[in-house]
């Protein structure tokens, strides 16, 4: 385990449209880590997890985002994804027309090569996985989460029932092998046996090579996923963190107990 | 893309004025601006056609003069038919032999010391593409068959009776404004009668139909398919052979594309802002200058760099039979200017620039570069097979005992290894091995692997030239031979890459010394008591001290004499394109030329088709179109199949390019169990309107249709479906779906349906669907996030909107128009 943190969040603060949703959040993740975020609609958790990945709708008006010590405030979603970040969204979104292999090798490939543009105004050298290596890694991959080889061949998230986008973005992720992965309510819209392919493929990939950001309302998830620590957030903030000991508290305290006590609550 | 319209313009027009169609020698006839009765009869006459025919046009002119601009669609008032040429016939054919090559040039040969067989090849006689000969064995094959395929001027000429049958009786000269225009002044375009149960099993494209007829921009299409049989017609997308420099390396001018970059005529890199292709029919010009292995090909009107040598002659008496002499002081100071390739006379001076283009690399120092050299004259590198390790070789005369030392230690240097050094006393030869991955990739990177695929790298290119002088001098020590002749240090060097040829006149150009290549033909040889077979080898000769007599070095170019102009028929596509920079010229063969001027009429050009297909009970046919006209042409097509019992028709019709199309391909269902079928994409960008869409009509019942449209906008543009449903009386049992989908990339853009439905009778099934989407902020995002790159991201989500469509193009079709899309994509967004 690296002595930094790969992922830092200092006193972060977001909002949408003029709106103040993130409060001054911080957070560290390290790989090798599995954290849990948890909390109540409209805390701000998917604000945090859009934030980290770099979508424009967001504006983070003041506080730092490092990422192996570096800002990621003025990167692009892809240069992110390129470093090494990953979120699996919460509503993956369909691209009717191009192919579940198609686009993964293009995403591993898009990292493989040298950067688009490297001031020399020379064309970059085409690089990149082999067809044939490629078609390899993904039916290993596949066979991990359990899906159908043909899957390969289906637009993306064109179609899918709510398993198969989870599923999907899981796949990606191993793929793709990111250094810190966040998870956006992967486990909304899940029955119990997905749920459960899920879980085991991201333990599947855990491990000191990667860090985990579960982002989740229910305790439901973290019966597969055993995280190192579990923070509760409300209201744009952490306002407890502790083991995992802690979701199982909220789990029958309920978020109230949260809001009301936070101050009690050692931090 | 945008791209400086006004200098482009400028030059355009200053040419035209200056030399545009007032060439007498060059055309047999031409007629002049606009529209009128004596116009029409000219065309005719000049075509001698039946008085049928001739009255036909004259009848549709009148139609054309009374009817009205359409005005329900794209605003084409600005369209000025007075200002527009109508009818241009090039120079009668000639027919070129041996026995007509004139003596001085066959003089000249000689003490060139070329070969009779590559002479005759220089001259033209010979074929020179191999495409050629792939039209040949398809046209042998077709003919086999029974399949006529032809231009329509020779349908009209070869088939009469079976053409006056069919012609303007699926589309009537009184249909619209456009088909009254085509039908008065039509020529060129194709011809084709399939016979009964004849499958052709190629699609034919109108490239293949190289020896034929002139297709105009007012081109005219006739197909009929027999009962029982198929065919699949393609036009556009149409590939060639001329080389063009992308200062680097060179490049088939065919393969060139918008946004590319190449070399323009100051040696400087520009982008290629718009590409062309436009049918040619009538003289193509062979220009073999002092350099014979440059030989170039191009229109008559299309304008080269050039010094005259009447500009420059020298105040002396002619001198036998020589060329006039030139005063050196004048040459120098002449200003080269742009003259049309058929003005051009041997003796005049073509302008080679010299690329300055150049890049400093860290890792190509003077010691890997003298080392390329070497490997370049003496190397080959393989992995060996039984101890898969990867191995460079090079092979040394034993008495060069001085390079083979400098090798091992340049190998030293290079990769840290020691060459093992192996004697071959019975060929007098030493071998040099290393085995080593690094000095592997670094040779197979900037020099290529086998002799005839030798070529340097970008890097190498461009590198600062007396870095680039290491690598001549250790390749000459190999490949050439340097020789004292009378007081001058002459150097040669020979090999059968023609790539890496002209890629070594380039270096030696920037060396500032101007290198003449000539072509030694392959064919069957002896060599050492075996029968080969020689490849086509590429001999380069230059002097370090001496300047080649009849080339001037100038600042930034040389001026190299064309030895030769040799003039042969042609009809078929050719190619051209536009720089973004100023002057819009380009080097071709090595020479600056400019870009083609050939039928452009006024800034804006009009391209009016009329295309017209019978589809025979059970036969079926497709035709797909792929329109990438340059942005300043209207394109306004009238395009129509009747299909009877149980035929099928299906139209794909892409549209990327024009100003303004307008284009509803359609299918007439006329007897029962007919199926139409119309595919239709339009990509709009910036200044485009894409009115495009289809028509089916059930005429019978039991019929079938299906339209599928996919439009897509972008920085401005305007893509539209306008499309037509009609059942007739009495044609029940017809089940008919539409589906278009729109895309629009931005704010600024926007897409227009019009779907029409005239429904006569009840029992029918007509389906309509029809989206508009945005690339969502949220696709793109998704796109981001796993590491793809916006533009890319952008392409994908376009490319996969039209995925239905391009699964139904041929392979390489398909492949060229993602490579397309992707291309219209590059910065559009964000």
């Amino acid at each position: 385990m690296s002595a930094t943190p790969e992922l830092v969040i200092k006193d972060l603060h977001v909002g949408i449209e003029g709106k103040e949703i993130l409060k001054g959040l911080n957070l560290e993740v390290k790989r090798g880590e599995i954290h849990a975020l948890m909390g109540p609609n409209g805390s701000g958790k998917s604000t945090l997890a859009n934030t980290l990945m770099g979508h424009p709708k967001y504006e983070v008006t003041s506080g730092e985002i490092l990422f192996k010590g570096e800002s990621l405030l003025e990167m692009e979603a892809d240069e992110r994804s390129r470093a090494g970040l990953f979120m699996a969204f919460q509503y993956p979104v369909a691209i009717p027309g191009l192919s579940v292999a198609n686009f993964l090798r293009t995403a591993l490939n898009a990292r493989l090569a040298p950067s688009e543009n490297d001031g020399s105004g020379a064309v970059p050298k085409k690089r990149g996985i082999a067809p044939k290596e490629f078609r390899a890694l993904l039916k290993e991959k596949m066979a991990l989460l359990k899906m159908d080889e043909s899957f390969a061949g289906r637009y993306l998230n064109d179609g899918f029932s709510g398993g198969e986008k989870k599923r999907a973005e899981i796949l990606q992720m191993a793929v793709l092998k990111p250094e810190i992965a966040i998870m956006d309510e992967t486990d909304s819209g899940l029955d119990i046996d997905a749920l459960r392919i899920v879980s085991d493929g991201v333990n599947a990939l855990a491990g000191p090579g990667m860090g985990v950001l579960v982002i989740t309302h229910y305790q439901r998830i973290l019966n597969y996923i055993k995280p190192h620590k579990v923070h509760v957030m409300v209201d744009g903030r952490i306002q407890i963190s502790g083991g995992p000991e802690l979701a199982l508290q909220l789990e029958s305290r309920g978020y109230d107990w949260v809001r009301n006590g936070k101050e009690a609550v050692a931090r | 893309m945008s791209k400086p319209e006004t200098p482009t313009l400028d030059l355009r027009e200053s040419y035209t004025e200056k030399y545009g169609f007032h060439d007498e020698e060059q055309h047999v006839f031409k007629s002049r601006r606009g529209l009128d009765r004596e116009i029409v009869a000219q065309i005719s006459d000049m075509k001698g056609e039946p008085q049928w025919m001739r009255e036909y046009r004259l009848k549709a002119l009148e139609i054309f003069e009374k009817k009205p601009m359409p005005t329900w669609g794209p605003d084409l008032s600005t369209i000025d038919f007075q200002n527009i040429y109508y009818y241009v016939k090039p120079t009668s054919e000639e027919s070129k032999t041996w026995e007509d090559v004139p003596a001085d040039m066959k003089r000249t040969f000689d003490k060139l010391g070329i070969p009779e067989a590559e002479q005759k090849f220089l001259a033209g006689v010979g074929a020179q593409y191999d495409s050629e000969v792939v039209y040949h064995k398809i046209q042998e094959k077709l003919e086999k068959q029974g399949v006529l395929f032809l231009s329509c001027d020779h349908g009209l000429k070869e088939h009469e009776e079976l053409f006056k049958q069919y012609f303007g009786t699926v589309i009537p000269s009184a249909d619209n404004k456009f088909a009254a225009l085509n039908s008065a002044v039509w020529s060129g375009g194709s011809f084709i009668y399939v016979p009964k149960g004849v499958h052709v099993d190629v699609p034919l494209q109108a490239y293949f139909r190289i020896n034929t007829k002139d297709m105009g921009q007012f081109e005219r299409t006739l197909i009929i398919v027999d009962e029982g049989a198929y065919v699949h017609y393609v036009e556009g997308c149409l590939p060639a052979g001329e080389q063009v420099s992308l200062g680097h390396t060179w490049v088939n001018i065919e393969t060139v594309d918008r946004g590319d970059v190449v070399m323009d005529s100051n040696g400087r890199e520009s982008r290629v802002a718009s590409t062309r292709v436009l049918p040619y029919k009538g003289d193509m010009l062979t220009i073999v200058p002092l350099s014979s292995a440059n030989v170039f090909r191009l229109t008559p009107e299309h304008p080269v760099l050039t010094v005259r040598r009447r500009d420059v002659a020298a105040r002396r008496a002619p001198r036998g039979n020589w060329k006039p002499e030139v005063s050196s002081v004048r040459l120098r100071a002449a200003e080269p200017e742009f003259v049309p390739a058929g003005q051009l006379e041997a003796g005049d001076f073509l302008v080679f620039p010299v690329s300055r283009i150049t890049r400093e690399n860290e890792a190509l120092t003077r010691d890997v570069v003298r080392l390329l050299g070497y490997y370049l004259a003496e190397g080959s590198t393989y992995i060996h097979k039984r101890l898969h390790q990867p191995v460079v070789t090079l092979t040394f005369s034993e008495r060069e005992r001085e390079s083979i030392d400098e090798v091992k230690a340049l190998i030293h240097a290079v990769t840290g290894k020691r060459a093992i050094e192996v004697a071959q006393p019975s060929r007098h030869a030493v071998n040099l091995v290393v085995y080593s991955q690094h000095l592997r990739d670094l040779c197979i990177a900037h020099c290529g692997q086998g002799a005839a695929e030798k070529r340097l790298s970008r890097e190498i290119m461009e590198l600062p030239a007396d870095l680039q002088a290491q690598l001549l001098e250790t390749y000459l020590k190999g490949d050439g031979s340097v020789y004292r002749k009378r007081k001058h240090t002459m150097a040669r060097a020979c090999t059968v890459s023609r790539t890496l040829a002209w890629q070594l006149q380039e270096l030696i150009a920037r060396q500032g010394h101007f290198a003449t290549i000539n072509v030694r033909k392959g064919g069957p040889d002896t060599i050492q008591g075996r029968a080969m077979k020689r490849r086509d080898q590429y001999i380069l000769y230059f002097s370090h001290d001496k300047q080649q007599s009849q080339v001037r070095k100038c600042e930034d170019y040389f001026l190299v004499p064309i030895n030769r102009i040799d003039r042969n028929p042609f009809d078929g596509p050719v190619f051209n394109f536009e720089l973004e920079s100023s002057p819009n010229a380009y080097v071709a063969g090595g020479f600056a030329v400019h870009n083609c001027t050939a039928p452009t009429y006024s800034s804006d050009s009009l391209h009016s088709a009329v295309v017209e297909i019978i589809v025979k009970a059970n036969a079926r046919c497709r035709y797909t179109t792929i329109q990438n006209w340059s942005n300043n042409v209207y394109n306004l097509v009238t395009k129509r199949a009747l299909a009877y019992r149980d035929a099928t028709m299906e139209w794909v019709d892409w549209n990327l390019g024009s100003k303004i199309t307008q284009k509803y391909p359609s299918v007439y269902m006329m007897e029962p169990g007919a199926h139409g079928e119309i595919l239709s994409i339009a990509f709009a960008g910036k200044g485009q309107h894409q009115d495009a869409g289809g028509k089916v009509i059930h005429c019978a019942p039991n019929t079938t249709s299906k339209i599928v449209s996919k439009s897509i906008s972008k920085d401005g543009g305007r893509a539209g479906y306008r499309g037509l449903v009609k059942v007739q009386k009495g044609a029940v049992d017809c089940r008919s779906n539409v589906n278009c989908d729109a895309l629009i990339l931005d704010e600024a853009s926007r897409s227009d349906t019009y779907p029409y439905m005239e429904i006569e009778e009840d029992k029918v099934t007509i389906g309509h669907e029809a989206t508009v989407s945005k690339i969502g902020d949220e696709q793109l995002f998704y796109l981001q996030s796993r590491g793809i790159g916006k533009d890319e991201a952008a392409g994908m989500i376009v490319s996969g909107f039209i995925e239905p469509i391009v699964k139904e193009l041929p392979m390489e079709y398909a492949v060229e128009m993602n490579r397309l899309i992707q291309l219209q994509m590059e910065g559009s967004v964000g």
